[in-house]
């Protein structure tokens, strides 16, 4: 599917506001075809990178290229890219048709392969239809924008965009104002379409399971820096620090010591585990997953502790076990009582091992 | 792709026509007929010929003033209260004459206080005595409170209408009289529309000219009644220039002052 | 009891807002009722007459009046809201500082007393020499008119999506284009709000017409220079037609945005 090319490429990119530094040094490339979404809280950068993709800021430093040439000069209207705005930014003087069709009608007849305005008009009306088609809004041509639910104007701003067959489509958190229900199955649509359409899509959004639900890659960004990129198994299962362990699902993130290649000590107990090439006795952090942690019988425990609480989470049980001081975070599908001495077992290589981030700690 | 250049023609014409011709009041306060640079203007005005003028301008726009806000405090009160289901149309009825041209407005009183006009005549058909009101100072009085009365109701129907009514409903639930009600909460929290209604009659009563001259045939005299003849009649405008400062400065301490008492400015003021 | 307080309190009330009423209305109703009296007099009412209205439109004076005070109207609108309009576009996008600057400069005319508006604006034309005039009086007229279109494009720009903007350049649209088709058309009820109101305080206007003009008097200066004469019945004909057109303008603004806001 992914094209190995790669289309966009950013180099070096930093951005600030007055005193403010948003963006550090950003370096990242995106691959035609690839679905790619920038993921972070608020304030992390993401939105500000996808309007510089967009031509609507200018990078402080560094580059764009597209196809390998710079655009970072290049002003918004001649970018074959196209966005997908937060809060849709529909024109409300013109219905949903005009809508679709506003940037075809900016362009010439002969760009479209017409040879004159009427033939033109029906291009026009022709590839509108399909949209609507695409976007599952037949029917809807002449009505006012206003007269839409959140998610319909969605879909007409998606519509708008991909009208125009662009190279790129930027989308910041586009689902963001809708119900849940309706961004579960906006979510699988904007992967088909994405696929169908073989159109490279920049997706911004907080939303970690969304990420990991859409995308081909993920770049995860916190404070104006990028934390990692790789696919979502990848992120999910290997996170390279443990910000990306903790915003990517649920983690039990604790100090440790390396003791030697493949052997780490936390709780008062050494773990063998997978991870080589750290300093002799290096503060780490240890991230292990929730449903990593295995529940065994007491005796045969590497750890042992106590239930301190349950809840149940419809699929699993979650449970806090308390155990040298330490409160661990353990979904299991078989529920134990609290007040139950449990033992704790984990298998080396779900044993991540992290250097210590300093970093991570100016905010 | 400055946008902000769209401005520009705006910004310039604003300081073309609105600040620099206030420089010139400046500048021709300042000199003589030949232009040179003098105080004896000043002077001139200091005498007690136009202290008079000033003080009746300020006395009649102050009792002007006074009778708005004994008119309109209570009209704005009971039009912001929840008695009248039709109050907005009221509001409206009461709003419209402010829209009106203050000379139609004058010219409608003048037809009524004239020695044969209406009022005079109805008198005199129930077999009373006519009365000049013409050049009296009540004419002149009654004929700026009629010209300046909605812009004290506006200000203060906003503030009032924007309040929460539950606060009222609260000082009764805990036992305020509507006497108590009134003074210990409405009206303090309607101070910001009484601040900006005394501004917008106080403002305009104290520069009026055309509504004493109409109502008084020149009987009554004010500042805004010298400055007309000084640049019509008499064209000498440096004398005028210099009564249109000292009453600019007298207005804009008037204004600050008032500010005090409403320091964030929060009244529904023009604007 | 409460109850019956409370509804000779609501009598009480609509007695006090009848009469504030009264006091409002009863000038004007006289004075068009005698724009219809046949009898010069306003004594008494000898009969029905149009006479004073056909008077008034073979009164060249008038008639040349009403003809500049459309003129100045007029173009002050036009200046006023293509200038206004663009200033609230550019303020829009400038930064506080200066946009703040800007907006109280244009509080200046609406604080400055009418009077010292009108005299600083003749003491500068005659200074540069320009005669006072049909459009010296233009001039002023777009000065006073220009910040009440600034005033109600304004909000409409700080309501829109600022998405808007970027999202017709994404389209395609270069930067003077996005503002024709998407910028203008998003903030038109406001424009044409802030030219209604242009347009009424033109048509409206005495004092600083009066002392920016000589050779050319509008409506208002003609009833000034007749009441300094004394009461003339053509006056009162002419006095009910500006209220009936002022006040039709002011339903149509209200009807777009009530009363209340604008005034």
């Amino acid at each position: 599917m992914i094209d190995e090319t790669r289309l966009i490429e950013i180099k070096g990119v930093s951005k600030s506001f007055g005193d403010t530094q948003v963006l550090h040094d950003i370096d990242l490339y995106i691959r035609k075809r690839e679905f790619v979404t920038l993921l972070g809280p608020s304030g992390c950068g993401k939105t500000t990178l996808l309007r510089i993709l967009g031509g609507f800021e200018m990078p402080s430093t560094g580059e764009v290229l597209f196809e390998g040439k710079d655009m970072t000069g290049i002003p918004p209207y001649k970018r074959r890219i196209n966005t997908v705005f937060q809060k849709y930014a529909l024109f409300n003087h013109l219905n949903v048709f005009d809508n679709i069709a506003f940037g075809l009608n900016l362009k010439t007849p002969e760009q479209l392969g017409c040879k004159s305005r009427a033939e033109m008009k029906q291009e026009v009306a022709r590839r509108v239809n399909r949209m609507l088609k695409l976007v599952k809004m037949e029917g809807y041509e002449k009505r006012s924008t206003n007269a839409l639910s959140g998610g319909q104007q969605q879909r007409i701003a998606i519509a708008r965009a991909l009208v125009n067959e662009p190279e790129v489509l930027l989308l910041d958190e586009p689902l963001g104002a809708l119900d849940l229900k309706l961004r579960k199955e906006m979510q699988l649509e904007l992967k088909a379409m994405q696929q169908q359409l073989g159109i490279t899509f920049i997706y911004v959004t907080h939303d970690q399971e969304e990420a990991l639900t859409m995308s081909d890659t993920i770049v995860v960004m916190n404070h104006g820096r990028i934390q990692q990129i790789g696919d979502p198994k990848g992120i999910y299962d290997e996170p390279r620090n443990a910000f990306v362990a903790d915003f990517i699902g649920e983690s039990n993130i604790i100090d440790g010591t390396m003791l030697q290649d493949d052997l780490v000590r936390f709780s008062d107990t050494e773990f063998q585990c997978v991870d080589e090439g750290f300093a002799k006795n290096e503060p780490v952090d240890v991230v292990i997953r929730p449903e990593d942690i295995m529940l065994v019988g007491e005796d045969v425990g590497m750890l042992r502790g106590v239930v301190e609480s349950v809840i149940f989470k419809g699929v699993h049980y979650e449970m806090i076990i308390e155990s040298n001081d330490c409160k661990w975070k353990v979904q299991s599908t078989t529920m134990q009582p609290v007040g139950t001495r449990v033992g704790m077992t984990i298998v080396p290589y779900n044993i991540h091992i992290m250097h210590k981030m300093p970093v991570l700690k100016e905010a | 792709m400055k946008r902000s250049w769209y401005a520009a023609p705006y910004g310039l014409w604003m300081v073309l026509f609105t600040v620099v011709p206030l420089l010139f009041v400046l500048y021709y306060a300042f000199t003589d007929q030949s232009g040179a640079f003098t105080v004896n203007n000043f002077v001139k005005i200091a005498s007690p010929m136009y202290g008079l003028v000033l003080w009746d301008s300020l006395r009649l726009a102050f009792f002007c003033t006074l009778l708005c806000l004994l008119i309109g405090y209570p009209t704005a009160y009971f039009l912001a209260s929840r008695d009248f289901s039709n109050a907005q149309t009221l509001v409206v009825l009461i709003l419209v004459p402010m829209w009106m041209n203050f000379l139609l407005r004058t010219y409608a009183m003048m037809t009524l206080f004239e020695n044969n006009g209406v009022i005079n005549t109805l008198l005199e058909s129930l077999g009373l005595q006519r009365i000049q009101m013409i050049g009296t100072e009540g004419a002149v009085l009654v004929g700026m409170v009629y010209n300046f009365l909605p812009f004290m109701v506006l200000p203060v129907y906003t503030v009032l209408k924007k309040m929460d009514y539950s606060v009222i409903e609260a000082a009764e639930d805990l036992g305020a009289s509507p006497v108590r009600v009134v003074s210990r909460v409405v009206l303090p929290m309607s101070i910001p529309g009484v601040v900006s209604g005394i501004t917008m009659v106080f403002m305009p009563a104290v520069t009026t000219f055309a509504i004493s001259r109409m109502l008084s045939s020149g009987m009554i005299y004010l500042v805004g009644d010298m400055i007309e003849d000084y640049f019509i009649a008499m064209n000498n405008r440096n004398v005028g220039s210099t009564i249109s400062l000292v009453m600019l400065v007298l207005i804009i301490l008037s204004i600050g002052l008032l500010r005090k008492v409403d320091p964030d400015n929060s009244g529904g003021g023009l604007w | 009891m409460k109850n019956r307080g409370h509804r000779a309190g609501k009598l009480l009330k609509g007695l006090w807002l009848a009469l504030v009423l009264a006091f409002l209305y009863i000038p004007i109703i006289v004075m068009i009722a005698l724009s219809f009296n046949a009898s010069v007099s306003r004594a008494a009412w000898t009969g029905f007459t149009l006479d004073w209205y056909v008077k008034l439109f073979k009164s060249k004076q008038i008639m040349a009046a009403l003809n500049v005070t459309i003129t100045v109207a007029v173009i002050a609108t036009v200046v006023s809201t293509v200038m206004g309009t663009l200033g609230a576009i550019g303020m829009h996008a400038m930064s506080t500082g200066m946009a703040n600057l800007l907006i109280n400069v244009s509080y200046l005319p609406m604080t400055t007393p009418d009077i010292v508006t009108g005299v600083s604006l003749m003491l500068m034309f005659i200074f540069v020499k320009v005669p006072l005039g049909k459009w010296t009086m233009i001039m002023a007229h777009i000065a006073f008119d220009t910040p009440y279109v600034l005033f109600s494009v304004m909000p409409k720009l700080r309501q829109m999506n600022p998405n808007l903007y970027e999202a017709a350049l994404d389209l395609g649209c270069h930067p003077a284009k996005a503002l024709y088709k998407v910028i203008i058309p998003e903030i038109m009820p406001g424009i044409v709000t802030g030219a209604l109101l242009a347009f009424t305080m033109s048509l409206d206007d005495f004092v600083i017409s009066y002392f920016t003009s000589n050779t050319d008097q509008n409506l208002a200066m003609i009833v000034y220079s007749a009441a300094r004469r004394g009461v003339e019945p053509t006056m009162y004909a002419l006095s009910t037609l500006m209220f009936i057109v002022v006040l039709g303008l002011l339903l149509i603004v209200n009807r777009r945005n009530g009363l209340e806001e604008i005034a």
